[in-house]
């Protein structure tokens, strides 16, 4: 660090020129961010790329690495569990991201006044979220339980005849799959719904209100564009979540009945830890990223315009 | 040490290296010199699991100057775990082989040490399941438990329902006696059989008893097997697949509770048993038959997976680790596993006199008999297939059980999707 810091400032030693008060900055800044980055760097960004070479490569993690081009991506094109997996995963998404979002910022309307004990009903909708997963997944099996369960109980009460057999069906096992993780995450969503909440200026619907603006046009005309870019936020987070969803439907269905919701991270999982192709493996982990990587460059893009 | 004169840091990987392979190498005690060796084995859930526990103090006793040192793994985790750490260059000594299509990955990638040597200079004329790690005339494993599947059922229950368990079963006679079986006991339903989800309960079966090819990308012998499975599954007498999946039933439950009165079930869940009674956990009146048959057959053939124990390729100490699988396949490690309940691979009479003889065992002849079928045949033969294969039979199974296909319908697409995802 002394060598870099000095080596600059030896042709003009008199005046200490801006180059050495820049780099020392940089420095500084490094040595803020290192310790972060050197997990970071060690455990995700390393190990990425070095998945994004894999691709390329037939490797069953023991032998020599062999070069293969493009033949990894030529096998998915071909691969009837790719498609799937694929679809599954869009479906699944097409579920978890519209539905979360609304319920979450249904939820931060709804909690966000100054009422007695709002404090415990904010938790309560937040506890979900730091609930453990398998927990989460294997009371919600429950819930769904085709014979026994109280899901199916209450519809068959409400006159229902044939009430879905949810996990137990490849129609309805991805719904299933959705409304419990809707429900986990829909209380951290609405934890930064409350907060975009807060910073929309009270003015703002004092004189939409002299104006005349009925409930139903202030929320519409204030408060969705007051936090767009809290929902901007929230689109991105969640559309990376969903795409890379695998905990959940591994506790809850592990993919099936038959492949109904087999998902593009679980498929990644077995090609690679289970069947031990490594390459073909990063290969489909790889497209899962373009996908995720063009879907949020998508939302920038059009956000970007909005707000040009 | 002195000699070596170069930098310090290459002495100490020097010395090192020479303690390694001092320890390695030998496995007699140097005249009071410190030869200690310590063997790691992976086994999974070593709490639950007596077997190891059983057999690390006997091999202990045997081998004073080795000790054992367990890697314990998650049961449900044991595979992925193992492949990812044999892919990482791990050195844990001996890797238990849980299963059969593990270990056909693990020896084609070359992560298992051939031990054809230990395994030919051993007497395997009474060793079961050794057959299954033949890979091309050499071994990479030797077993130390054999399992096979038979019919557990709940003494009380026949009593209770005035029936009584025959000698021999048809599969038809058997989902009879599930009808008979089946009532209501105090509000609460006893159902005549427990069928687990694994799709062995069916398929394996089919295969074993017709001599149908689990890989050969042609299904139809599993048919029969599906309509009674699917029969009794429509007239109530055993629990719905979706519903045992939906709540992750778990097949000891099942028995222990008294909820089901007859269940297939692999022999390694006698030392489950004999746990859970010796814990007071449970009061079942239990007892074993013989696995029901096809109509006209008149041997017993059931179907079962050996366990075995295999040294890493990257193993520390080589020698003391193919001493210990030796000795687990050794009478004295039968001997020792037998304790607990565990069915060891080496058969011999005198090793299923002593296994009957443990506390807490049924006494009756058919229980014994039981333990004896006439042929054991592989629950999935080895291939560098069988882990694809098995993932399709396995998605087929479920969407069959659940009711989304048809059997004949599930058989087809297995019949595709072998062909051309797998076999192709």
């Amino acid at each position: 660090m002394a060598d870099v810091m000095t080596q600059p400032a030896r042709p003009a030693p008199k005046a200490p020129p801006r180059r050495t008060r820049a780099w020392r900055d940089i420095l500084v800044g490094w040595s803020f961010i290192l310790p972060n980055f050197l997990g970071f760097a060690l455990f995700t960004l390393i190990p990425m790329l070095a998945a994004f070479a894999l691709a390329f490569l037939d490797w069953d993690s023991y032998s020599t690495p062999e070069w293969v081009g493009l033949k990894n991506f030529q096998r998915m094109l071909g691969d009837e569990n790719f498609h799937v997996a694929l679809g599954n995963t869009l479906y699944y998404a097409a579920g978890h991201i519209p539905l979360t979002l609304v319920a979450a910022l249904g939820l931060a309307l709804v909690l966000d006044r100054k009422l007695r004990g709002m404090a415990f009903f904010r938790t309560a909708a937040f506890f979900p979220y730091v609930t453990s997963l398998v927990a989460v997944a294997i009371v919600w099996n429950m819930l769904f339980n085709p014979t026994a369960g109280p899901v199916n109980q209450v519809l068959g009460a409400l006159g229902v005849d044939a009430p879905p057999r949810w996990v137990a069906s490849t129609d309805w096992a991805m719904p299933a799959v959705i409304v419990t993780s809707v429900w986990r995450d829909m209380g951290y969503y609405m934890v930064l719904y409350l907060a975009g909440l807060q910073t929309i200026p009270k003015e703002y619907y004092e004189a939409a209100t002299v104006d005349g603006a009925g409930a139903w046009q202030r929320f519409w005309s204030i408060t969705l564009p007051s936090l767009r870019p809290t929902t901007f936020f929230v689109l991105v987070m969640l559309t990376i979540q969903s795409f890379k969803v695998l905990d959940l439907i591994v506790v809850m269905t592990e993919g099936g009945p038959g492949r109904s919701t087999k998902v593009l991270a679980q498929l990644v999982y077995e090609q690679g830890i289970r069947e031990g192709r490594f390459g073909y493996s990063s290969a489909i982990a790889l497209v899962l990223f373009l996908i995720v990587l063009t879907a949020t460059l998508i939302q920038f893009r059009l956000n970007e315009r909005r707000n040009g | 040490m002195i000699a070596l004169n170069t930098s310090r840091r290459l002495a100490a990987v020097a010395a090192l290296a020479l303690a390694v392979t001092a320890c390695g190498g030998s496995d007699e005690p140097a005249g009071g010199g410190d030869g200690n060796v310590t063997l790691r084995v992976s086994v999974w859930n070593l709490a639950k699991t007596p077997e190891f526990t059983a057999l690390f103090e006997a091999f202990q006793q045997a081998n004073p100057t080795i000790k054992i040192q367990p890697v314990d793994i998650l049961a449900d985790d044991y595979p992925e775990k193992v492949t990812t750490m044999l892919a990482g260059g791990d050195t844990t000594d001996v890797i238990t082989m849980k299963n059969v299509i593990d270990y056909s990955r693990y020896s084609s990638r070359g992560q298992l040490l051939d031990i054809t040597d230990a395994v030919k200079s051993t007497d395997t004329s009474k060793l079961a399941g050794l057959d299954a790690f033949d890979v091309q005339g050499k071994y990479f494993a030797m077993p130390y438990r054999q399992d096979f599947w038979l019919l557990y059922y709940n003494k009380k229950a026949f009593e209770a329902a005035g029936v009584t368990m025959p000698d021999k079963l048809t599969w038809d006679e058997y989902a009879k006696l599930a009808q008979q079986l089946t009532r209501e006991e105090g509000g609460k339903k006893v159902y005549g059989a427990y069928h687990h989800t694994w799709r062995s309960v069916v398929q394996a079966v089919a295969a074993a008893q017709s001599g149908g090819d689990q890989l050969g990308g042609d299904y139809s012998f599993f048919n029969d097997q599906y309509a009674l499975a699917l029969g009794l599954q429509k007239s109530g007498a055993v629990l719905d697949f979706g519903t045992a999946k939906a709540q992750k039933s778990d097949y000891r439950t099942q028995f222990e509770t008294g909820a089901a009165a007859m269940m297939p079930m692999g022999t390694w869940y006698i030392s489950g048993i004999l746990e859970a009674r010796k814990k007071g956990a449970t009061d079942v009146e239990w007892g074993l038959a013989p696995m029901p048959q096809r109509p006209g057959g008149t041997e017993v053939t059931t179907f079962g997976s050996p366990t075995a124990f295999a040294v890493n390729a990257k193993a520390e100490h080589a020698d003391a680790a193919r001493k210990f699988v030796q000795f687990a396949a050794s009478q004295a490690g039968a001997e020792a596993i037998t304790k607990v309940g565990v069915v060891p691979a080496l058969q011999t009479p005198e090793i299923t006199k002593a296994y009957f003889a443990a506390e807490g065992m049924p006494s009756d002849e058919l229980s014994k008999k039981a333990f004896e079928p006439d042929k054991v045949v592989l629950e999935m033969p080895v291939s560098e297939k069988a882990s694809d294969i098995d993932t399709i039979l396995n998605e087929e199974h479920e969407l069959v059980m659940v009711g989304e296909k048809s059997a004949a319908d599930g058989i087809a697409s297995m019949n595709e999707r072998v062909k051309n995802e797998a076999l192709d």
